[in-house]
């Protein structure tokens, strides 16, 4: 049966308070997208960093929740992603979201150490630090079940500990304000992504090479181009 | 125009039109032995070098040849792609519909309502009877149940009274209801109607335009053989220039046939020389499109900065405080802002060595498909080969998107979803499209206006048909994405046009245009929505009924509300701001939207059942 022949409630009485509804909102909101500071506020949230700032605590997250995780059989890659962040459903463009990302190879990520252990311990070992617990869910599907633990910190950090199709590990920075390209600094990755290697996926924000690869020079190899050496 | 009314629909026989297509199909293939038996037996047989060596002999041959090429080419464009191509799309398209109508006009009746009107804009009413049984209070037992109200029995006791209180809400669920209805029929009829105008003009075109025959052999051959080859290569071209300006009634599926029908020379002709006929084109295969449009897009900026050099010194021959100075100087910021605005595309899409470039996280190549200056700016961008993969994710942005955010955010969150899908779906191949191909309003007092939800659905249906065109293979599980005004966008395609896809997901939606997911033209099972507590926009459903509505009938799915106030009396923080949260967007927003994420990659790859 269709939805249609199942209606409950009335559509003009539903429309009646629709538009209401959609009179008072619209009070609000065109000033929402008009300024792009947002209508109640003149200044976005501080946030404890900006996004140059951000990566290294970030990383360092990523490194402590690895350092609590016993048998770690290390993540296969790592990359950082970035999402816009909007006020009143508009993207602010002085404001950027990092997200980084490690997620275990395909394998490791069906095991149980990572898919069910990791997700007791972290739960504990972030509790323990103080850190609160936003998300902590179960998803049964036909193969496999789905996991989500989320751990906020004070500054505005959060983890997320996910196990789908693969597992991985989130960081997330909350909206910082955007820096200039070149100050973006390296930060070595952990959990066993060698730097600059295959797993380690920073290119985008290092045009020139990623500096853990540029520096990383055989001492004692001749070099394949001696036109910089001539 | 369109002249089918519901009846016809009703009753058409669709198997009938499909047998005429399949009989041009036959046709085509046994005539297709005829140019064949001319070049085998004549050219290569009595008529050969062998038997035959002289000047005209050659001439014949020629000629010959030609004509079995000309035959060949008429029946493989003509024949197939037009005519039979033509019959089955429009069978498909209107059986499609005839199912629905076949299902909705029984509930119609059944709910003692009526259609009434003219056939572009159907009215479904109450009928004289249902009128008069509400009136008597004796309203029928469906209408009785709706409003949770025993059927009264006749005398005058407490169920009578309750009815007669009840009278308005009974009339207004009755009359809901009817709208309800209208909004299915209308969007059914407006889909056969558009089906119906496309057969027909495709048909129309085909007599109205014939090709060219080889020259007849005699005194003036010569001279007339070389204008009939030159218009021969100058056919495709204009036939492909009439296709990417929109002036060819070609569908997707048909100009992937005239597109698999040209020689490789040839498509690597058009693609080298106007890659402006190649690169926007749905029904083209995605590869072909990116290296079009990327030396497409290459042009467009050396164009640019040719133009803006000269006005920079046209600028500075002027005296800066002339009106002419204001208006070049509005100009050269205008075209330095689409100069900047190309070069970051460029930038997203391109690897250290000029190359294509290739989404990092997931390893997946990026397509160029489109781009546009005009308005806010276009761009669709594909993370991976929508013509390979198992699953498609087309996300429409919505409100204040343009190509200045295809450079940037909106690919960022477009690149996030290819992510996600891959994470949840390791053992499938999800290519995820930025589908930038619609000019969206700037402000939420534009988004108000479905102009530009009705503007870009034709655009939206194009681009879903040639997804389908050009899938090798088994195709691809489609989904369009429609964040908040892309919503609309999705709805208004959908509704209007009709989309093939497979699912459609409503995020943060002010209303899609019509008041049930019935009216979409897509099964109902595919139809989805989600709205977070605290987005504003559920208490602004400006474009009909909100499609997280229980009445609404899609799949609803959950979002978290990461957004906080930042203080209890700031109450309305929460509610503006969680407006982008579907994809932990929002300044200060705390935390992941880890449902929102999952539940959408879920959707998109198949694994409905793990939707929470």
């Amino acid at each position: 049966m269709r939805p249609a022949a199942d209606l409950r409630r009335p559509r003009t009485a539903g429309r009646r308070a629709r538009f209401a509804l959609a009179a008072a909102a619209l009070a609000i909101l065109p000033a929402a997208c008009s300024n792009p500071k947002g209508p109640m506020e003149t200044a976005p949230p501080e946030s404890a960093y900006t996004q140059a700032e951000a990566y290294a605590p970030m990383e360092a997250a990523a490194a402590e929740a690895v350092a609590a995780l016993p048998d770690f059989p290390g993540f296969e890659q790592r990359s950082w992603a970035e999402m816009p962040c909007s006020r009143g459903g508009v993207d602010d463009p002085d404001y950027t979201r990092i997200e980084i990302r490690y997620r275990f190879s395909l394998p490791d990520s069906g095991a149980p150490l990572v898919r069910e252990r990791y997700v007791e311990l972290l739960r504990d070992h972030w509790t323990g630090l103080g850190y609160e617990i936003t998300a902590d869910d179960a998803v049964e599907g036909g193969e496999r079940t789905d996991r989500n633990l989320v751990a906020l910190r004070e500054d505005g950090i959060s983890l997320w500990y996910a196990v789908g199709g693969y597992a991985g590990l989130f960081i997330d920075s909350g909206c910082v304000p955007v820096s200039d390209a070149g100050d973006i600094e390296y930060v070595p990755p952990t959990g066993g992504v060698a730097p600059g290697g295959p797993g380690d996926l920073v290119g985008d924000y290092f045009p020139e090479g990623v500096p853990a690869a540029r520096e990383a020079v055989a001492p004692f190899e001749p070099p394949a181009d001696y036109g910089d050496h001539l | 125009m369109s002249e089918l009314t519901w009846e016809h629909l009703r009753d058409l026989d669709c198997g009938a039109v499909r047998s005429l297509g399949d009989s041009w199909q036959s046709y085509t293939e046994q005539q297709l032995v005829h140019p064949e038996r001319l070049r085998a037996d004549v050219v290569g047989g009595h008529l050969s070098v062998e038997h035959y060596e002289s000047d005209t002999a050659a001439t014949v041959r020629d000629q010959i040849d030609m004509t079995a090429d000309r035959y060949e080419d008429d029946l493989s464009d003509y024949a197939r792609t037009r005519v039979a191509t033509t019959l089955f799309e429009a069978a498909d398209a209107l059986e499609k519909e005839q199912a629905e109508l076949e299902e909705l006009v029984p509930l119609i009746e059944a709910h003692g309502m009526a259609i009434e009107g003219d056939r572009h804009e159907y009215d479904v009413n109450l009928s004289g009877d249902l009128h008069r049984a509400i009136l008597t209070l004796d309203p029928p037992q469906w209408l009785c149940d709706r409003c949770g109200v025993r059927k009264p029995d006749g005398f005058w006791d407490w169920d009578t009274l309750k009815v007669l209180f009840d009278g308005a809400d009974l009339y207004g669920t009755a009359v809901g209801l009817a709208g309800q209805y209208q909004d299915w029929l209308r969007a059914v009829m407006s889909r056969a109607h558009d089906a119906d105008d496309e057969a027909a003009a495709a048909l129309t075109a085909m007599s109205e335009h014939p090709g060219e025959l080889p020259p007849e052999l005699g005194a003036a051959y010569d001279d007339l053989v070389d204008d009939y080859r030159e218009a021969l290569s100058q056919e495709v071209a204009d036939e492909a220039r009439a296709i990417a300006e929109g002036a060819s009634d070609l569908s997707p599926e048909q100009v992937n046939q005239w597109w698999e029908g040209l020689s490789e020379a040839e498509r690597e002709a058009l693609a080298e020389e106007h890659p402006e006929w190649v690169g926007p084109v749905d029904g083209i295969p995605a590869a072909a499109r990116d290296t079009a449009n990327r030396a497409l897009l290459d042009d467009r900026i050396g164009g640019l900065d040719s133009r803006i050099a000269d006005k920079e010194r046209a600028l500075a021959g002027m005296d800066p405080g002339s009106d002419a100075y204001e208006r070049a100087k509005e100009e050269l910021d205008g075209l330095e802002t689409d100069r900047r605005e190309l070069s970051d595309l460029r930038g997203e899409i391109t690897d250290r060595d000029g190359g294509p470039g290739t989404h990092g996280e997931t390893g997946q190549p990026y397509h160029l498909l489109g781009f546009d200056t005009e308005g806010s700016g276009k761009a669709i961008v594909a993370i991976g080969d929508p013509d390979t993969a198992d699953n498609v994710n087309a996300y429409v942005p919505g409100t204040g998107g343009g190509l200045a955010g295809s450079g940037a955010g909106l690919l960022d969150r477009a690149r996030t979803m290819a992510s996600d899908a891959q994470f949840y779906r390791p053992d499938e191949q999800t290519a995820t499209v930025l589908w930038m191909g619609y000019d969206a309003p700037d402000d939420l007092i534009e988004a108000t206006d479905d102009r530009w939800a009705r503007e870009g659905a034709e655009n939206l249906e194009r681009f879903t048909r040639g997804v389908r065109a050009t899938a090798e293979g088994e195709p691809a599980n489609l989904t369009l994405t429609g964040h908040s005004y892309g919503s609309t966008a999705v709805g208004a395609a959908a509704s209007g046009q009709g989309v093939e896809a497979d699912n459609l997901v409503f995020v943060g939606s002010p209303g899609v245009g019509v008041d049930t997911a019935s009216a979409l033209g897509v099964d109902e099972g595919g139809v989805w929505a989600s709205t977070n507590d605290e987005d504003m926009i559920q208490y602004a459903p400006v474009h009909g009924n909100a499609p997280v509505n229980e009445d609404f009938g899609a799949g609803t799915f959950t979002s978290d509300s990461p957004r906080e106030a930042s203080s209890p009396w700031r109450f309305w923080e929460g509610a503006t701001e969680n407006h982008g949260s579907y994809w932990d967007t929002d300044e200060s927003a705390t935390g992941p939207n880890t449902a929102s994420r999952q539940n959408q990659a879920y959707i998109v790859t198949g694994q409905e059942a793990m939707v929470r």
